[in-house]
C-alpha cells in the first residue's frame, strides 16, 4: 500500500525556497517586496516512478486461507441447516400432492366398484336369469325330479333344516 | 466528519431496520389471526364427505337396493356469457339437443334464475370433458343415486326414495335413519391451482348401515310371477302372496300385484295406486279361511272334537234378517273335521254358537287379528274387528264364517303359523340383520295348546286331501290349508256382489311345517273365482319352490298312491269324498248369500231340500288333446266342454292323464302336466 503523500498532510505553504544559508555578517537581508509568494504545492513535482515488481512474490497469508475455509464451512453449514429445515416441508408438500391424488384415485375406484356391483346385480336378477333359462330350454324341476342327497330312511318324519 | 457520516448511516439503518421489525410484529403478532383466517380462506377448501346410503340385501346377500355415486351438471344461467354459443358448446359435451338446452337456459335466464340442472347422472367421460372446459358458470356436482337392480322385485317391501335419497315408502322409509348415515367434513389444503396438498378430517363420515332382509330373492320372484299370472288368468284386480317361516316369523316373500318399478317415479294415478302393498295394507273379509280360528276356539273351549257330528241343517240356516246357504250339496250331519274340509258355513256357525261370543272374540284376538303385526313397514293395516258391545245380532255367526271381520294377508299368514308351529303367535320379521348385527327374535306368545295345533293340522290336511283345497296338494310333501271365497261387499248398493276374494292359506309339510304360504286374489268372478280354484294352484307352485329352496326333505313318495289304496283307507261318511286322481270336480266353494228374508204369510221360511250328491257318471266322450297348449287355453277349452282339469306346473302342456283320445267319464278329472 502506498504511503500517504506527504503533501496531503502538509497544511502550510512551503517556506520560501531557502538558499544555502550563508551567514552574513550583515544584517538580515531584507525581503524583496516584489517577489511573489510561492503557490501551494509549487515545489511538488509528480512523476511516474517505475517500480519493477516482477520479482516481487506475494507471500501467502496463512490466516487468510483458514479464514476462507471457515467462511465456506459456515456457509455450507448454514445451507445444510436451511435445507434440513426446508427439505422435509418440501417433501411433505410433494407427498401431500401424491397422497391427495391417491385419495382421489381410491375414491374413484370405490365409485367404479359400486357401479360394477350394480351392474353385476342387474345381470344376476332372477327375472333376467329366468329369461336366459327359457332361452336355453331349461325348466324348473318338478318335485319328483328333486332328489335330496341326505339319506333319509323310509317312514321317517320330514325334518326341517335351518 | 467521517464519524458523523457513519453515525448518520447507522441511524438510518437502525430506523429502517426498526420499521421492518415493527411491520413484522404487526403482521405476525398483532394481525396474526386475521391473516391466518384469510390464508385459510384462500388455501383451504371445506368439502363434505359423502355418507353412502346403506344397501338393502336379501337373506343370501344379493343387493335389492343400492346407491351409486353419480355426477350431475348444473349452470348459473345469469353468468353465461353467450347463451346460444355456450349452450351449443355444453350440449356438444353432454350429448344433448342444443336447441332444447338453449331454450331451457334462456327461459331460466329470463326468469332470473341462478340455478339450472342441465343433466343428471353423466358419465365419467362427460364429467371429465366438462371439467376441462374450466368455465366458472358450469358446475359438476357429485351426488348419489339409488338403484334397484331387480326392477319390480320386492318393490312393495323396499319402497323408494325421493330426489334427496330420503326414504318415502317401505323399508327405505321405515329404516331411513339407519340407512341414511351421517356425512362428514374435511378441510383440504390446496395450492394455487386448487390441487389438494393435505387433508384434515374434522368430522368422520359414517356410511349408512346395510340392511339384510329375510326375503329370499328367488322365492320372491316365484311368488310375484305366480300371483301376476293368476291375477291375469282369472281377471282379478289385485293379489298378494306371503311366504313365512312359522317358527320364527321370517318373511321369505311378500308379493303384491300390481307391481311397480321403484326406479321410475310415478307418472299417473294408477302408478300411485300400484304402490299400495296389498299384502299388509289392504284388509279384506277372509271368508272361510276364518273357520280355522272358529274350530281352534271350539277345540279349546268346548267339548267338540274332530269327530263330533255337527248339524248342518241340510244346507240352509235361517237367522234373524238373513238366510245362510251352503252352496254345496246340502249336508245333514258332518263330523267337525269335514265341516272344515267341505267348508260348511252352517257347520261353522253351529260351532261358533257353541264357542260363544266372549271366547270367539278372545281367540280371534289371540290369533293376532284386529292388531298390527309390527312388521317394519309403513301403512300397515290392523284390519277390523269390532268389540263385542258393537256386535250385532248375527255377528257371532258372521265372524264364525269369516265375515264382519277384515284381515290382511300377512295377518292370515301369522294366524296359520300358530297352527303350523304348535300354537305360538310369532311376530313376523322382515329384517334379518342390521349391518353385521343379527336382530334378536322377539319371544312368541302362546295362543293355543300344542295338541290343539296338531289336531288343527290334521284337519287342515283333510281340506287338501278330500276337501276344497285339492288343487293345493303337493308332490312329495304333505300339506294342509284352508280355502276362502269371501264375497265382496258393494258399499254403494249395500249388497254382496258376485266378485270374491279368493284365498288359500296353508303350510307344508304337515308333520313339521317348514313354510306357511297365504295367497289372496281380489276381485275374482263367478264359479271360477273361488279360493280353491284361483289361489290353491298358486300355493302349490310357491310352496313347492319354497320347500326346494329350503331343502326340506320329502315326506311322501313322489308317485301318488293308487286309487284303490286311498279308497280303502278313507272313512266313508254321508258325503261324497273325492280321492286322488279322479275326484269330484270342485264346483262350489264356501259361499254365503246375504239375501234379505222374503216375508211370508206366517213369517216362516223353511229349509230347502238338500241336493243329491254328485257321483262319477257314465262315459261322456273322449279326452281332448291339450298337448302344446298354454294353461289359459287348456282351462278355457276344458271349461267350454265341462271337463274338470287339474293343472300342474306352468308353461305349455306336455303330458296329460288320461291320454288324448281315451274315454272320459262324467266327473273324471284330467291331470295335465305343464312345463316351459
Amino acid at each position: 500500500m502506498a504511503t500517504q503523500p506527504a503533501f496531503l498532510t502538509r497544511t502550510e505553504t512551503p517556506a520560501r525556497i531557502a538558499v544555502p544559508a550563508v551567514r552574513l555578517d550583515s544584517a538580515r537581508a531584507e525581503r524583496d517586496p516584489f517577489q511573489l509568494r510561492a503557490l501551494p504545492h509549487e515545489d511538488v513535482f509528480f512523476y511516474c516512478k517505475k517500480i519493477d515488481n516482477s520479482r516481487l512474490v506475494r507471500e501467502a497469508d496463512p490466516r487468510a486461507g483458514s479464514a476462507c475455509w471457515k467462511v465456506i464451512g459456515a456457509a455450507g453449514l448454514v445451507l445444510a441447516l436451511f435445507t434440513g429445515v426446508l427439505a422435509p416441508r418440501v417433501a411433505n408438500t410433494v407427498a401431500g400432492y401424491k397422497l391427495e391424488a391417491l385419495r382421489v384415485e381410491a375414491q374413484t375406484l370405490a365409485d367404479e366398484r359400486r357401479t360394477l356391483e350394480l351392474e353385476e346385480a342387474q345381470r344376476l336378477s332372477p327375472e333376467r336369469l329366468d329369461k336366459l333359462a327359457q332361452g336355453q330350454n331349461l325348466v324348473t324341476p318338478t318335485a319328483s325330479q328333486v332328489v335330496h342327497l341326505e339319506n333319509k330312511g323310509e317312514g321317517k318324519v320330514a325334518m326341517v333344516k335351518k | 466528519m467521517v464519524e458523523r457520516r457513519l453515525v448518520w448511516l447507522a441511524g438510518i439503518v437502525l430506523i429502517w431496520g426498526g420499521a421492518i421489525f415493527g411491520k413484522l410484529v404487526a403482521l405476525q403478532v398483532v394481525h396474526h389471526q386475521e391473516y391466518v383466517t384469510k390464508a385459510r380462506a384462500r388455501q383451504e377448501e371445506v368439502v363434505e364427505l359423502r355418507a353412502q346410503r346403506g344397501a338393502i340385501l336379501d337373506r343370501t346377500g344379493h343387493p335389492l337396493a343400492m346407491s351409486v355415486p353419480t355426477e350431475s351438471v348444473f349452470v348459473d344461467p345469469l353468468k353465461v356469457p353467450s347463451l346460444e354459443l355456450d349452450s351449443d358448446l355444453l350440449a356438444h359435451e353432454l350429448h344433448l339437443d342444443p336447441a332444447e338446452l338453449y331454450r331451457r337456459i334462456r327461459t331460466a335466464h329470463d326468469n332470473h334464475r341462478g340455478f339450472l340442472w342441465v343433466k343428471r347422472g353423466i358419465t365419467p367421460q362427460e364429467a371429465e370433458d366438462v371439467r376441462s372446459l374450466k368455465l366458472e358458470w358450469i358446475h359438476v356436482d357429485t351426488g348419489s343415486e339409488r338403484h334397484y337392480p331387480n326392477a319390480t322385485l320386492a318393490a312393495h317391501v323396499l319402497g323408494g326414495v325421493d330426489f334427496a335419497e330420503k326414504g318415502n315408502g317401505g323399508i327405505e322409509k321405515a329404516l331411513d335413519t339407519q340407512l341414511h348415515g351421517a356425512p362428514g367434513e374435511a378441510r383440504i389444503l390446496t395450492d394455487v391451482r386448487r390441487r389438494g396438498i393435505d387433508e384434515l378430517v374434522s368430522t368422520e363420515a359414517h356410511a349408512g348401515a346395510s340392511i339384510t332382509l329375510t326375503i329370499d330373492e328367488r322365492l320372491q320372484f316365484v311368488a310375484e310371477r305366480e300371483i301376476a299370472a293368476a291375477v291375469k288368468l282369472h281377471e282379478a284386480t289385485s293379489g298378494s302372496v306371503v311366504v313365512m317361516k312359522p317358527y320364527d316369523g321370517q318373511i321369505l316373500a311378500m308379493a303384491s300385484y300390481p307391481p311397480y318399478d321403484p326406479n321410475q317415479p310415478p307418472e299417473s294415478e294408477s302408478d300411485v295406486a300400484a304402490r299400495s302393498n296389498h299384502a299388509m295394507g289392504v284388509p279384506f273379509e277372509p271368508g272361510s279361511c276364518f273357520k280355522v280360528i272358529t274350530l281352534s276356539a271350539a277345540l279349546e273351549t268346548t267339548k267338540l272334537r274332530p269327530d263330533t257330528p255337527i248339524n248342518c241343517h241340510g244346507g240352509v240356516l235361517v237367522l234373524p234378517g238373513r238366510i245362510i246357504h251352503d252352496s254345496h250339496a246340502g249336508f245333514g250331519f258332518l263330523p267337525m273335521d269335514m265341516v272344515l274340509a267341505h267348508s260348511s258355513n252352517i257347520g261353522a256357525i253351529e260351532i261358533g254358537r257353541t264357542v260363544g261370543r266372549a271366547a270367539m272374540y278372545d281367540y280371534v284376538r289371540r290369533f293376532g287379528f284386529g292388531q298390527k303385526t309390527g312388521v317394519p313397514l309403513p301403512g300397515e293395516s290392523k284390519g277390523r274387528l269390532r268389540a263385542i258391545p258393537q256386535w250385532g245380532t248375527t255377528s257371532l255367526e258372521s265372524i264364525s264364517m269369516g265375515q264382519e271381520v277384515s284381515v290382511t294377508t300377512l295377518q292370515l299368514a301369522r294366524a296359520v303359523s300358530v297352527v303350523a308351529n304348535g300354537g305360538l303367535l310369532v311376530k313376523p320379521r322382515l329384517v334379518l340383520k342390521q349391518g353385521d348385527q343379527t336382530l334378536p327374535i322377539e319371544p312368541p306368545v302362546r295362543a293355543i295348546k300344542p295338541e290343539t295345533a296338531i289336531t288343527m293340522r290334521q284337519m287342515m290336511e283333510g281340506v287338501v286331501l278330500v276337501g276344497t283345497g285339492k288343487e293345493a296338494r303337493l308332490e312329495g310333501y304333505t300339506s294342509g290349508g284352508k280355502t276362502g271365497s269371501a264375497q265382496i261387499f258393494d258399499f254403494a248398493t249395500r249388497h254382496y256382489t258376485h266378485t270374491y276374494n279368493g284365498s288359500f292359506m296353508g303350510f307344508a309339510p304337515v308333520t313339521n311345517p317348514a313354510v306357511v304360504v297365504v295367497v289372496t286374489l281380489n276381485g275374482t268372478r263367478g264359479n271360477g273365482g273361488f279360493g280353491g280354484v284361483v289361489a290353491a294352484p298358486v300355493f302349490k307352485v310357491v310352496a313347492t319352490e319354497a320347500l326346494r329352496i329350503l331343502d326340506v326333505p320329502k315326506d311322501l313318495p313322489d308317485d301318488p298312491p293308487s286309487k284303490t289304496l286311498l279308497a280303502a283307507s278313507q272313512v266313508l261318511d254321508d258325503v261324497s269324498i273325492a280321492d286322488l286322481g279322479s275326484g269330484q270336480p270342485n264346483i262350489l266353494e264356501d259361499r254365503d248369500d246375504e239375501e234379505p228374508v222374503a216375508p211370508q204369510a206366517d213369517g216362516f221360511v223353511g229349509p230347502v231340500a238338500p241336493a243329491a250328491p254328485v257321483a262319477q257318471g257314465p262315459a261322456a266322450g273322449t279326452v281332448p288333446n291339450f298337448k302344446g297348449m298354454t294353461l289359459r287355453a287348456v282351462l278355457m277349452e276344458a271349461a267350454a266342454k265341462g271337463i274338470p282339469v287339474q293343472p300342474d306346473g306352468s308353461g305349455v302342456a306336455r303330458v296329460q292323464n288320461p291320454p288324448p283320445g281315451s274315454v272320459w267319464h262324467q266327473g273324471e278329472r284330467i291331470r295335465v302336466q305343464f312345463a316351459r
